[in-house]
């Protein structure tokens, strides 16, 4: 059942851990909602947020796959947020 | 003792202080400065191949082949485009290669200079991590990582991107220098501890020590409890060497044992508790002992779709313990009753001491009735078991057997009798054809007292086959067999049973082998009848340098049984559709 899960994942500063952070997601053909970074508050680190439109299941592997990348801390599903009851058109 | 080195330089020493002995490449103009240092350094030996796909296939070949990693080189643009198949075969089957390209000048780069092109960009989903190094005082701890990162855990392939300038630029060099933690670069020092929101991790069981030991005691468990267990062993277990492991379990439990593509070789044929390979051209037996087993442990395999075919319909009955390396594979294709992140060895080997004896003989027998004779596949004589049970005889079983991708593949994976650990190598997950050939120049340098032969179709030998001349040229006797049936015969094979026999450009015409390995300076021979094969085979295999002999085999030979793609392992096509499917 889609969801909106939101992730949030610590990387090192650098456009190629950013890069294969987001890549992981076009790689594994996840729809995204929205997508943010910003400073983490330790310098060096930033912190990228992104909510998935997927199922428990995509959304966790995404979290495996995002946690291999060299350059990345940590990644954490933060919340889920049901969608069922979204209005259907 | 520090001394002042060029990159180029300091590239060389860094391989060779890592005790990289071969390297496979080939020459252009933003990596001339590596090409123009290398001449100082005899000890690294560089092997001229004749297309930048082959230096890639080949330094794969030597990785599987000696458990080391292999090297590859390119230029810029194209030399290193040339090598994306390449590494993506090796990120598919999990082999340890480090690429090292050039790269235009750092002030060229973005400007679309000539043989510019972002191979950093072009790689990032098919390396476990890239570089392009900016200072050349980075340069020295890049490769030292790079070739650290490439082994460790799950192995894969690195590039390593080298403007030409930084290859010019000097700095000072300290011999054999980052002996450091050779990730530190990579995860930074300061920061490691650093979580978002600890104890809260959303990952897999099994993560840390204490879960292996608890997915231990519970796949045991499992085990004891199990009416028809099943051992599913892959490339992990080849990986790791964890073949007496492997053994001692199912010896221990009596749990007859099924090899993936990736994990032939990794169990003895012949061994009372060998089963064979599942899935698309799996036996029915195997893929029938899947499907009323109650048990599977899997280790070191990723449950891809042609092991499983339709995993709605995957042993239905069976729990799953699934070991792996890698935490991401757990789950990632088929639901696991327990997942085990760890070594395959060394989770074996504590699974082998944990597991109570027993023996499973009414299962074993039970899956014995499963046999079914295997369907008469091929007209004539010179049918390709026979041609396989040649190439044993002529070798007493100790060669490696490299293979290409297609038919040939998947008879040589059924029919050949592998004894020995890690002497069948292929390219499994990607499916590169052209693979066999210059793959095999690679297992040859890392196992120069060992017989290779190459084996592949007349399509996918037609890929690489320039790759003889530098067999000719380094002095590589590789044994090329050819399989010649005048078709892309799989793609021909999906035709006929599923395109309403359309051989819709299948047909592929092949020079005159005999006279291309005269071309060459080799021998070659032209096989068309059983009664030639066994005095042309041990001739072949008995000379002292490349040799090629074409098979010529039956046109329309089939690959029986078949699980159609999307398919249930329960419903294996084992003869010709009477009426095909389609238009």
């Amino acid at each position: 059942m889609p969801a909106s899960h939101n992730v949030a994942v610590l990387l090192e500063d650098g456009l190629l851990t950013l890069n294969r952070a987001v890549g992981v997601l076009r790689r594994r053909n996840v729809p995204i909602e929205c997508l943010a970074l910003k400073p983490s508050g330790t310098a060096g680190v930033s912190e990228l947020t992104f909510v998935l439109k997927t199922d428990a299941a995509t959304a966790g592997r995404v979290v495996q796959q995002i946690h291999k990348i060299i350059g990345v801390r940590d990644v954490v599903l933060v919340a889920t947020e049901d969608s069922t009851t979204e209005v259907q058109s | 003792m520090t001394e002042m080195l060029t990159g180029a330089q300091i590239l060389c020493r860094s391989l060779v202080e890592a005790g990289v002995d071969v390297i496979f490449g080939y020459p252009g103009g933003a990596i001339m400065p590596f090409y123009h240092a290398l001449g100082d350094h005899p000890r690294l030996r560089h092997i001229l191949v004749r297309h930048e796909q082959a230096a890639a296939h080949a330094a794969d070949g030597y990785a599987r082949a000696s458990g080391r990693v292999g090297v590859c080189v390119a230029t810029s643009g194209p030399g290193a485009t040339n090598l994306v198949t390449g590494l993506a075969t090796a990120h598919m089957d999990s082999s340890p290669v480090v690429a090292i390209t050039g790269q235009v000048p750092r002030a060229m780069i973005g400007r679309d200079a000539f043989q510019e092109t972002d191979i950093i960009g072009m790689t990032l989903p098919i390396t476990k991590q890239n570089y392009l190094v900016q200072d050349v005082a980075e340069l020295a701890g890049v490769v030292a990582e790079a070739l650290a990162i490439a082994q460790e855990g799950r192995p894969g392939p690195v590039l390593i991107d080298v403007p030409k300038d930084v290859q010019n630029q000097k700095t000072e060099y300290r011999s054999s220098q980052p002996s450091q933690d050779p990730r530190a670069g990579a995860r930074g020092q300061s920061l490691g501890s650093q979580s978002l929101t600890p104890g809260a991790s959303p990952l897999t069981p099994g993560a840390s020590p204490g879960n292996v030991q608890d997915g231990v005691r519970e796949a045991a468990r499992l085990i004891a409890a199990a009416e028809r267990p099943l051992l599913m062993i892959g490339h992990g277990v080849i990986l790791s060497s964890a073949y007496p492991e492997v053994r001692a379990l199912a010896e221990k439990t009596g749990i007859p044992v099924i090899t993936t593509l990736l994990g032939i070789s990794a169990f003895p044929e012949g061994h009372p508790l060998f089963l064979g390979m599942p899935g698309m051209h799996g036996e029915v037996r195997v893929n029938r002992a899947i499907q009323h087993a109650d048990l599977i442990v899997g280790i070191g395999l990723r449950f891809d779709d042609r092991v499983t075919g339709n995993t709605a319909g995957f042993a239905p009955r069976a729990r799953i313990v699934h070991i792996d390396l890698d935490r991401a594979e757990i789950g990632k294709n088929v639901p696991v009753a327990v997942g085990i992140v760890g070594d395959a060895r060394e989770v074996t080997r504590r699974l082998a001491a944990e597991v109570s004896p027993r023996t499973c003989e009414r299962w074993l027998e039970e899956i014995r009735e499963f046999t079914r004779p295997r369907p008469a596949a091929f007209r004539g004589d010179l049918a390709p078991e026979t041609i396989l049970a040649s190439l044993y005889e002529a070798t007493g079983g100790r060669c490696t057997i490299v293979t290409d991708v297609g038919q040939h593949q998947m008879w040589v994976a059924k029919l050949y009798p592998y004894r020995r650990p890690n002497t069948h190598i292929t390219s499994g997950g990607l499916g590169t054809m052209g693979f066999a050939v210059p793959a095999a120049m690679g297992v040859h340098l890392a196992r120069p007292g060992e017989t290779v032969w190459a084996i592949s179709g007349d399509g996918g030998f037609q890929m690489n086959m320039a790759e003889i001349a530098t067999m000719v040229q380094e002095k590589l006797p590789v044994k090329m067999a050819v399989f010649n049936n005048g078709y892309l015969g799989m793609v021909r094979q999906w035709q006929q049973f599923f395109h309403g026999k359309r051989y819709s450009c299948t047909p592929i015409w092949s020079p005159d082998y005999v006279k291309l390995a005269e071309a060459y300076g080799i021998p070659g021979w032209r096989v068309k009848q059983a009664a030639e094969l066994w005095d042309v085979v041990a001739q072949a295999n008995d000379h002292p340098g490349p040799a090629l002999v074409e098979f010529v085999i039956e046109q329309e030979a089939n690959v029986y049984p078949m699980i159609p793609p999307g398919g249930s392992l329960s419903e294996p096509i084992e003869a010709e559709p009477a009426t095909a499917a389609g238009d």
